[in-house]
């Protein structure tokens, strides 16, 4: 069984050529709300969704370019194309 | 002399009122629930299992146990752990067939020698046995180890933890399962956990697939399907769930009379009593649900394995399977309870070191349950440290062994 990650410069690879960057979890809390609990929950606290999640990946052994991709962490599939971000 | 197998633990009914409830059969539940009706007299327990008891990582880690952790708060939790093994199997009149080994960690570099140094520094302090090896003498003890130049990771020195070993992690989940089971714990297989009912702040009832049982003690300790018991919940946990593979090889005649590990080769492998050589260590690093196996992982291990034991060139691998691990960022568990929701515990995020805590964890959680004050043993490890940036530091150099890589 292999597991792909399509980068969205040079398209479907081997899951092993990249690096996991954690799941989505929206805009850094800025610093004028800052509290322990939103820092906490920004810094450390996970979802771990049981069904397609938008997450971070890096080409670690290709092209060295930090995306976003929709996978189900239940089939280990990603479950729609990649998107190129800024 | 020989008799026919019975049952090692009785089929219950399926009540709708319990003092407590533990979800999740693995070993840390089935320890609690143990517990609970040995030391404490709560005898009205269930655990709720959605599969069958052990089939989760409960019967898919490598059965090492060892008290060579790196800090003061963690020492002396899997240091009495430890010493409750010879004194569990004639408790349970159970062979958990404790083999007292000891475990040999590598240090591949001067830096890497320096971290043990501590770590054999703080278990000395603390009264575990621990030592420091240099090369030489890592090869007295391993005879079959490779301490030649023309490795990838030459072999610098090493630790060796002398009261660790391996238990045969099966026969503890049937040896507690028989226990709970004869003092009146109620195991209920294929029974999933759908929702917990909260009122005004205290938890009053589990739902099931099975039907709600109403109870006023929850106890999540569902390894790495806790995050979502706990979403239940609305708690968020601080826990990445990464798949990990292990594998044995063929049975061969005994060589190798110690477990082994290294981190720089991400392999550790001891020999069991059969004679086969299980060996494991490497996660794969994302979020997985899937208890998959891969080639990749194959070639690592038997790269590493090679290079460190070059008498296992050429033997075959038998047998491959996959687990999942409840990684937190400071390698040490949550355990806490009555916050924010009265009468909702948690015993989870263990990541690698479940099995060999799971005795000594249940016996505690069981003391918190029946009491509602946390042991003192247990207090470190509450959820919220981490709001209050005190991590444990049971990482020697985050970088290299933080859930990442």
């Amino acid at each position: 069984m292999s597991f792909t990650i399509t980068c969205p410069i040079c398209g479907k690879r081997d899951l092993y050529e990249f690096r996991f960057g954690g799941e989505e979890r929206g805009a850094r809390p800025d610093y004028e709300n800052l509290t322990p609990q939103n820092w906490c929950d920004y810094v450390h606290l996970r979802t771990n969704r049981p069904g397609p999640q938008r997450e971070w990946w890096f080409h670690r052994d290709g092209c060295g370019r930090w995306f976003t991709v929709w996978r189900d962490p239940m089939t280990n599939r990603e479950t729609a194309s990649s998107e190129a971000t800024r | 002399m020989f008799e026919p197998f019975g049952r090692l633990w009785k089929q219950a009914p399926f009540r709708s009122t319990y003092d407590a409830v533990i979800v999740g059969g693995g070993l840390h539940g089935l320890a609690t629930a143990y517990y609970l009706a040995k030391n404490h007299g709560v005898r009205r327990v269930a655990v709720l299992e959605k599969n069958h008891i052990g089939y989760g990582s409960a019967g898919r880690n490598t059965a090492i146990v060892r008290a060579n952790q790196r800090t003061q708060e963690n020492i002396p939790l899997y240091d009495e752990g430890l010493k409750m093994w010879p004194q569990l199997m004639d408790e349970l009149d159970f062979n958990l067939m404790f083999f007292n080994c000891g475990n040999l960690n590598l240090a591949h570099s001067e830096a890497a020698m320096g971290a043990l140094r501590l770590q054999v520094a703080s278990a000395q302090y603390l009264g575990v046995r621990s030592e420091l090896l240099d090369r030489k003498q890592c090869k007295e003890l391993i005879p079959h180890l490779n301490i030649s130049e023309d490795i990838t990771y030459p072999v610098f020195g090493g630790m060796y933890h002398p009261p660790g070993g391996t238990v045969r992690h099966d026969a503890l989940v049937w040896a507690l399962a028989k226990g709970a089971s004869a003092l009146g714990v109620h195991i209920h297989q294929q029974t999933e956990v759908t929702g917990i009912a909260v009122h005004r702040g205290r938890v009053t009832a589990v739902e099931t697939s099975r039907g709600t049982i109403h109870t006023l003690r929850v106890l999540n300790a569902a390894g790495p399907w806790s995050v979502l018991v706990s979403a239940m919940v609305d708690i968020r946990l601080p826990i990445h769930v990464l798949p990990i593979q292990a594998m044995v090889t063929e049975p061969l005649k005994p060589f190798l009379h110690h477990v082994i590990s290294s981190g720089a080769y991400h392999c550790y492998a001891n020999q069991s009593l059969k004679g086969e050589v299980v060996t494991g260590a490497h996660m794969d690093p994302w979020i997985s649900y899937g208890t998959h196996v891969t080639a990749h992982y194959i070639k690592h291990q038997a790269e590493a394995l090679t290079e460190l034991l070059p008498c296992l060139r050429g033997v075959k691998f038998m047998r491959i399977w996959g687990g999942l691990a409840d990684m937190t960022p400071d390698m040490a568990p949550i355990i806490d309870g009555n916050d924010p929701i009265e009468g909702y515990y948690m015993d989870c995020g263990w990541g690698y070191f479940g099995f060999k805590s799971a005795a000594v964890t249940g016996k505690y959680v069981a003391e918190y349950m029946a009491t509602g004050r946390c042991p003192k043993i247990l207090q470190p490890f509450r959820l919220k440290r981490y709001e209050e940036n005190r991590l444990l530091g049971e990482t020697a150099s985050p970088p290299q062994y933080g859930p990442w890589n």
